[in-house]
């Protein structure tokens, strides 16, 4: 492992947004996140946690209610009064039906998943049937006085109970009127506070409501009778979310406090059959408001305004005690948001609706190992790109040269040509793009910067070539007949003769650019690959998957390379296996062939391939060597995983030229700092 | 109404002017009709004023002695006055309106695309209906396009708000009437703003971001500089004369230099 200059970045000012709404998949076992910027994104819980999709946000589309129905189909409704269905296979939104009754506050799905219930501003449920390819309007009920925040069907889907503000209402779904109305007490601590909002209701099978709701109460009420039947105090602050457990033996609820709460169902003696609802476990994952909670068979799923998914594992639902036991706290999202023009030194940060080009400060001092070198020119903001248009960007790119930079929404994609002439920089675009062109969910150039890969989301792959300031359609890879997956991941090999792409769970397709054809397939693992890269000279194709695997194939040969083979059949070390975030970029040393550069949000590392691997009792994160110690002694301990864990969390991590690395690090602090005020909290001694 | 009475001692005259005015539209309105002593017809606004100085100098003065008769008269021809001023003020904003009516039909008229291209956006959008419905927002979109055809079929000139941002045979338009997306958008403005006061309104208990990270730096045993040096908020309206005062200057310098 050589010494490397390390530019280390901390001026991408991203934030992500706040989580809105979970739910959760148990078919599948899946997780669907919605984000106050309308983003929804899909997280695989058996594939390692990988978010393996996502749907880009758009500004008029505010997320309030998320479910999964009739199997494998997601609907999301907003406060733009419109219902929408997701396309999970081509990656699109499939229709978006108004259901004219305002803003859409809530929505649920029947136990059976053949009807869908919306909850809107004006009052009014509506009824909704799922047809195999749309939804049909089938009727309203009653017109209650004010918004309908919350919804909940009885699991016999005989009922629902709907959640307003200062009350809750019970109907009958046959004939769609309300036969109970139950007050919520506005009272809080014997203080008549405001309006008292349900945030959340839950219906049981036996017939109990649970309502949480904005003074703090999680309270329990029989809906046959109208009643009150127990009330719980847990919060100071608002009681944002509610999810229940299929087997109805425990409901998770989260509070504005960021604290959420596990009830469960006990005995109220031992070995007696009388249970009891009660308070068993706090858990403060969060900083800021809960506003989504999810629970899975075995884990309590948080979502919130401090912009974290965590999962959280009950203990005594893991048979195994292993590591996926473990608490999961994901927070920046599982693609790469930067990109980096290597010659000229410059970085292209992606954001929600602009684009941010940026120039890397140099030096001139010079100093031992470790040591922090003063810049002698500062990093210079070049450009900030606006989108047009509400929608958010998908993804972007900027070439290796630097003077081309493509992005694309969900209905456009735009190329820019950029200029510089010395201080001074020119921005053009290339108007008039093909109309096949209209949205990318990845786009690449390649090494020499003369060909533009775009990664359409019908499945499709464009080659262009570009002259200056114009471009040229060169071929388009269809994909294979009866396939409509969308290509996520694209790789191209530094002498442009290779193009992998690869989608969420088909394999890894080659393509030979030279003769336009498909070269090879790479056969299809179970997890989905989280990176790709094809080495210098070579032509090794490296792939990352989501359990941390790291497989490398030959394409020339079209077989796995021996060293390949050999880390298979000895394992990978259990630690490296247990690493909690994928690995989202690879890259190569120019000059030293037997290297891999891979990093996840973590750490960074190198793979020297000519060194041997090391085994479960080998230390994996050896410290770096003192510089005294002696070279035998260095040589014995020495394996080929060389991991710095000196960066995080790390967003981006790349190879300028052979002694010099550039680092985009993200500091949670400057995070905090950005997002919405949180609720006071007394804390003791400050 | 509770709130009139104090206000209607401190300002006696304009009593007859609130019976004048009958039922105030808004409690609002019938304050400022009543603090600037000017019911909202606006008719009897100056004398009334004139009335309230007469009053203030009075009282330094002894009273003058006045008959019934001439009093009578007096007011009389004061009722007379009003009655006209009223009724005079009402023919001229007839006038007014009038003519704005006719500005307004004119500037429609100018608006208003050619008819041949009217027909054919009409004919488009139907073939468009009955072409089988594509992915996005289609049914949205349709019945827009419908509300559109009937609006410009029954009553073109009076059409309220319609816009059409492009014209063309292929799919690079998007007709949609503006007056629905405003009552639309306004409905979801204040839904957000609604969310916004439950969440972080008066009385919901937050604090500052800033607060909130130096609460873990107290407890720290090496104490950290705040995240958040500056607060922007202090001394807007300063930074807002010095704004305005630096580009006054500049236009003044540009002048100069101009001569």
């Amino acid at each position: 492992m050589g010494e490397f200059k390390v530019h280390r970045v901390r001026f991408f000012n991203y934030v992500p947004s706040g989580i809105r709404c979970v739910a959760y998949n148990n078919q599948s076992n899946r997780l669907a996140v919605s984000r106050t910027d309308g983003t929804v994104e899909i997280y695989n819980l058996s594939a390692n946690y990988f978010q393996e999709k996502f749907f880009p946000g758009h500004e008029s589309r505010a997320t309030e209610a998320l479910c999964w129905a009739n199997g494998q189909r997601l609907f999301s409704a907003g406060l733009n009064g419109e219902i929408i269905e997701y396309d999970l296979q081509a990656l699109n939104i499939k229709y978006a039906m108004d259901a004219f009754g305002g803003p859409i506050w809530s929505m649920a799905a029947s136990p059976n998943g053949s009807q869908l219930l919306v909850g809107c501003e004006d009052g009014s449920v509506k009824l909704f049937q799922i047809t195999p390819d749309k939804i049909q309007f089938e009727r309203n009920f009653d017109r209650q006085k004010s918004r309908i925040l919350s919804l909940s069907w009885h699991p016999a889907g005989t009922h629902i109970a709907a959640g307003s503000i200062d009350y809750i209402s019970v109907f009958d779904v046959k004939s769609g009127s309300a036969i109970h109305k139950m007050l919520v007490d506005r009272q809080y601590m014997g203080v008549s506070k405001r309006k008292c909002i349900i945030w959340g209701v839950a219906f049981l099978s036996d017939g109990t409501v649970i309502s949480v709701d904005s003074a703090g109460k999680v309270q329990f009420w029989d809906s046959a009778t109208g009643t009150l039947v127990k009330n719980h105090l847990i919060a100071n602050a608002d009681v944002q979310s509610i999810a229940i457990s299929d087997q109805e033996d425990s409901f998770v609820v989260g509070t504005a406090e960021g604290t959420v709460f596990h009830f469960q169902l006990v005995s109220v003696t031992s070995n007696s059959s009388e249970k009891q609802w009660v308070r068993t476990k706090p858990f403060q994952h969060h900083t800021h408001d809960v506003r989504a909670v999810a629970h899975s068979p075995i884990a309590l799923i948080s979502g919130g305004t401090d912009t974290h998914l965590v999962i959280r594992p009950l203990m005594e639902k893991v048979e195994v005690k292993n590591y996926d036991a473990a608490l999961r706290k994901i927070t920046f999202p599982h693609r790469r948001l930067v990109s980096c023009a290597k010659k000229k030194q410059l970085l292209l940060f992606q954001f929600a609706h602009h684009l941010e080009l940026w120039r890397l400060g140099s030096t001139v001092a010079t100093g031992k190992n470790g040591d922090t070198l003063p810049l002698s020119k500062n990093a210079d903001h070049l450009l900030h790109l606006k989108t047009k248009g509400p929608e958010n960007i998908i993804c972007s790119c900027i070439s290796p040269c630097g003077s081309w930079i493509a992005y694309s929404t969900a209905s456009r994609f735009f190329l820019y040509r950029l200029n510089y002439e010395h201080d001074n920089i020119n921005l053009q675009r290339v108007s008039k793009m093909p109309a096949f062109l209209r949205s990318a969910l990845q786009i690449l150039f390649s090494e020499d910067s003369t060909k533009l890969f775009v990664a359409s989301n019908q499945g499709s792959l464009h080659v262009i070539r570009l002259l200056e300031g114009s471009f040229k359609h060169l071929h388009t890879f269809q994909p294979q007949s009866g396939t409509v997956e969308s290509m996520c991941l694209l790789a191209v090999s530094p002498d442009g003769n290779w193009l992998a792409a690869s989608g969420t769970s088909a394999g890894v397709h080659v393509y030979n650019v030279k003769q336009l054809k498909l070269h090879c397939t790479v056969p299809a693992y179970n997890f989905p690959v989280t990176a790709l890269a094809i080495a210098p000279n070579t032509n090794n194709l490296v792939i990352a998957h989501s359990d941390q695997q790291v497989f490398e194939y030959s394409i020339p040969d079209k077989q796995y390379t021996q060293w390949s083979r050999t880390i298979q059949k000895q394992g990978f070390h259990h630690l490296w296996l247990q690493r909690d975030t994928p690995i989202t970029h690879i890259s190569f040393h120019p000059k030293r062939p037997v290297h891999i550069l891979l990093h996840d949000a973590y750490m960074f590392c190198i793979i020297d391939k000519s060194l041997p691997l090391p085994n479960d009792k080998t230390l994996l994160y050896n410290p770096l060597p003192p510089t005294n110690e002696s070279d035998i002694i260095r040589r014995r301990t020495a394996h080929a995983f060389k991991i710095s864990k000196k960066y995080k969390p790390l967003l981006f991590m790349d190879l300028l030229d052979e002694r010099t690395l550039v680092a985009v690090e993200r500091p949670l602090d400057d995070i905090i700092a950005q997002l919405p005020p949180p609720i006071k909290k007394k804390k003791f001694g400050t | 109404m509770v709130q009139l009475r104090p206000r209607a001692s401190r300002a006696p005259v304009s009593a007859s002017a609130m019976v004048d005015e009958g039922q105030p539209a808004s409690e609002e309105e019938a304050e400022h009709g009543l603090l600037l002593g000017q019911p909202s017809s606006g008719a009897a606004a100056e004398p009334l004023e004139e009335d309230e100085e007469g009053d203030d100098e009075l009282d330094d003065e002894a009273p003058e002695e006045l008959t019934f008769a001439s009093a009578q008269a007096e007011a009389k021809e004061e009722e007379r006055r009003v009655r006209e001023t009223v009724r005079r003020d009402k023919t001229l904003l007839k006038e007014k309106r009038k003519r704005r009516e006719e500005l307004f039909i004119e500037q429609k008229k100018r608006k208003l695309l050619p008819d041949t291209i009217l027909e054919k956006l009409t004919t488009a959008s139907q073939t468009s209906v009955k072409k089988s419905p594509a992915k996005l927002k289609e049914v949205n979109l349709q019945k827009k396009n419908e509300e559109c055809e009937k609006g410009s079929d029954s009553k073109k000139a009076k059409e309220k708000v319609q816009k059409v941002q492009t014209v063309g045979q292929n799919k690079s338009y998007l007709a949609v009437r503006l007056k629905d997306q405003d009552l639309r958008d306004s409905r979801q403005e204040a839904a957000k703003a609604f969310i916004q006061n439950c969440l972080y309104g008066p009385g919901t208990n937050r604090t500052t971001v800033n607060k909130f990270l130096s609460l873990d730096s107290k407890r720290l045993p090496v104490k950290k500089a705040a995240a958040q040096f500056l607060n922007n908020a202090w001394g807007s309206q300063k930074k807002q004369n010095a704004k305005r005062f630096r580009r006054r200057w500049m236009v003044r310098k540009m002048k100069t230099s101009k001569k």
